[in-house]
């Protein structure tokens, strides 16, 4: 097979902002004073070497602060690794940190066509796309008004918009599922799901285990800049989610944190944060191979619902007898 | 070490590239002339209106030296003007620009060198559609001598050799060191004065020429007017100083640009 992405040993080392005293006075005082200071180096990504074949959908895990965005800007090529060799092929786009770079002062057009052209598209092409663009974004009312005048949420919605109306070989997703409100992001959801389809190489950063599990072929956890584990994605979910102590120790504001487990009786047991909030996914893993991505809904169709969970401090545990058919 | 391969990717395509200085160059202008009625000719008030103040105040007192003609006086100090500024105009906008663009470059794998060429690109347009036509027209009026007019474009070009070399060095630099335009403020000040704008150079004593001449905003001024208001045979000394000049700018600008473009994702 065709690799889209390889990584040979890469290793990243990056100046610490605030070691550096970006001051052109203070550096002539200390050159004088003979104790010029070399800016000291943290090793971001250490020894990471990768291979995604095309049209795998891959999901990088990990702790914040692991190194999961940066390995991203590496496969973006925002930055370059200080040693070992990386290796694209084809077209990358990268959806990262939307909207940032728009001109406040200048039209929607304008931008668009802008950041098109930075994105790596000819400018006859973007230009033609720009209705298109607009459209899905669902601003081609506001289209000649300066884009400072766009909420953030609108923003953003351009900025995805943009950025997937080419079907890139690539794509490269950092938490992109916060855009706009939910009816947008379903739409946002199922262009993705377009190129999902389409052979394209996807290479998601999330904490939406859920949505991992479902989507995902291939989980790599990154962990102090290293790859910890590369393997099957419902495998590494709950690998994951195993590590993360139960109760008080999830973290808040994450989508979804919850796993299946077998427990000495043999039943399967549900752990996830507490389904206090109407609709909030639970996951489920069945003998650490099958996976479903649940809401109430399910529940209600599996014969279980919210009364059948069990509360154990923010732990919400669903017991389940071994053998039975949840889909 | 790292992969060439990932980097030729960026850097190899000169197309794509002139299209993002370009791109980026008309951004820049649409930005500032958004919503202003004069638009681009407001690059132009600037040499005009100091080429009054400077007539009003020195014309009659210098125009001896200008074969008692204060028309000449007027021209010299236009042509200098319209150096001095196009220089310092583009190289203090050039000397932000890749900090100004750090969030992009944190997410779009873009040759940073674009955003001060950019800039660059943006004032030579400028003037490109303003007063340096004006500065060929007094040539062919004051010289009547087609050979100096033609030779305009050459001193313009390199002049903005100078610019970009200038350019690319000041836009890394203030990567590292934030109170970069601090100094290039007082540089610029120097530069100014140093430079024969206002005053003939005949006043400056014949001791400090040697370092005077090394300025080289005076010696790109030297060569406009060698091409715009002299007399008789050509010196051409002066255009080839200023160009070999800036040719070595640019080498200088575009090798220490290089050097430390590697070091400026880290601090952006």
């Amino acid at each position: 097979m065709d690799a889209a992405i390889e990584l040979r040993d890469v290793t990243l080392q990056r100046r610490t902002q605030e070691e550096f005293h970006y001051d052109l006075k203070r550096t002539f005082f200390d050159l004088l004073r003979g104790r010029m200071r070399r800016g000291r180096k943290r090793t971001v990504l250490d020894g990471i070497s990768l291979r995604l074949e095309r049209g795998e959908k891959v999901a990088l895990i990990g702790p914040n602060g692991s190194g999961k965005s940066t390995l991203l800007k590496v496969i973006a090529n925002v930055l370059v690794p200080t040693r070992g060799a990386v290796r694209i092929k084809g077209t990358v786009a990268p959806l990262i940190e939307l909207g940032v770079g728009f001109e406040p002062e200048l039209s929607l057009v304008d931008n668009i066509v802008y950041y098109g052209v930075l994105l790596g598209h000819d400018e006859a092409l973007v230009k033609a796309n720009v209705d298109g663009i607009l459209e899905f974004a669902e601003l081609a009312e506001v289209r000649d008004e300066p884009t400072k005048t766009l909420s953030s949420g609108m923003t953003a919605r351009l900025g995805f918009a943009i950025a997937t109306q080419f079907r890139p070989d690539i794509l490269l997703l950092d938490e992109i599922l916060a855009v706009g409100d939910e009816r947008f992001r379903r739409k946002c959801a199922a262009r993705i799901e377009r190129f999902w389809d389409a052979h394209s190489t996807i290479v998601l950063v999330s904490h939406d285990m859920a949505y991992i599990a479902a989507t995902c072929d291939r989980v790599i956890w990154v962990d102090h800049g290293a790859v910890h584990f590369d393997g099957p994605s419902a495998d590494g979910v709950a690998r994951y989610l195993a590590t993360i102590p139960s109760g008080n120790g999830f973290a808040r504001g994450e989508e979804l944190i919850a796993v299946a487990q077998r427990n000495p009786r043999g039943e399967i047991v549900v752990r996830g944060t507490s389904p206090t909030d109407q609709g909030r996914k639970v996951f489920l893993i069945r003998d650490g191979l099958r996976h479903w991505v649940t809401t109430q809904a399910w529940y209600d169709k599996c014969g279980y619902g919210w009364d059948d969970i069990v509360h154990v401090d923010d732990t919400a545990i669903l017991e389940v007898p071994e053998g039975e058919i949840l889909a | 070490m790292a992969t060439a391969l990932n980097d030729s990717f960026v850097t190899g395509n000169t197309r794509r590239n002139l299209q993002l200085v370009r791109i980026s160059a008309f951004r820049a202008l649409k930005v500032r002339y958004r919503g202003t009625a004069l638009g681009i000719l407001w690059s132009f008030t600037n040499p005009v209106l100091m080429t009054a103040v400077y007539t009003a105040i020195f014309g009659a007192t210098f125009s001896k030296f200008y074969d008692g003609s204060v028309v000449r006086y007027v021209i010299s100090a236009f042509v200098g003007l319209v150096v001095v500024t196009f220089f310092m105009n583009a190289t203090s906008e050039a000397l932000t620009s890749v900090v100004a663009n750090g969030s992009l470059l944190n997410k779009i794998a873009l040759p940073p060198a674009i955003f001060p060429l950019a800039a660059v690109g943006a004032n030579v347009f400028q003037q490109g559609v303003t007063s340096f036509p004006i500065v060929f027209v007094i040539s062919l009026v004051v010289t009547h001598d087609p050979v100096r007019a033609i030779l305009v474009p050459v001193v313009l070009a390199g002049v903005v050799l100078l610019v970009t070399g200038a350019s690319l060095a000041l836009a890394a630099l203030f990567v590292f060191f934030r109170d970069l335009p601090h100094l290039w403020q007082i540089v610029g000040f120097i530069l100014w004065f140093s430079s024969p704008l206002f005053y003939p150079i005949e006043l400056v004593s014949p001791q400090i020429r040697p370092w005077y001449n090394l300025n080289p905003v005076g010696q790109a001024i030297t060569a406009l007017r060698e091409v715009t208001i002299a007399r008789g045979p050509i010196h051409y000394r002066p255009i080839v100083v200023l160009l070999f000049t800036g040719i070595v700018w640019v080498v200088l600008g575009a090798w220490f640009f290089r050097a430390k473009r590697r070091d400026f994702m880290d601090l952006l």
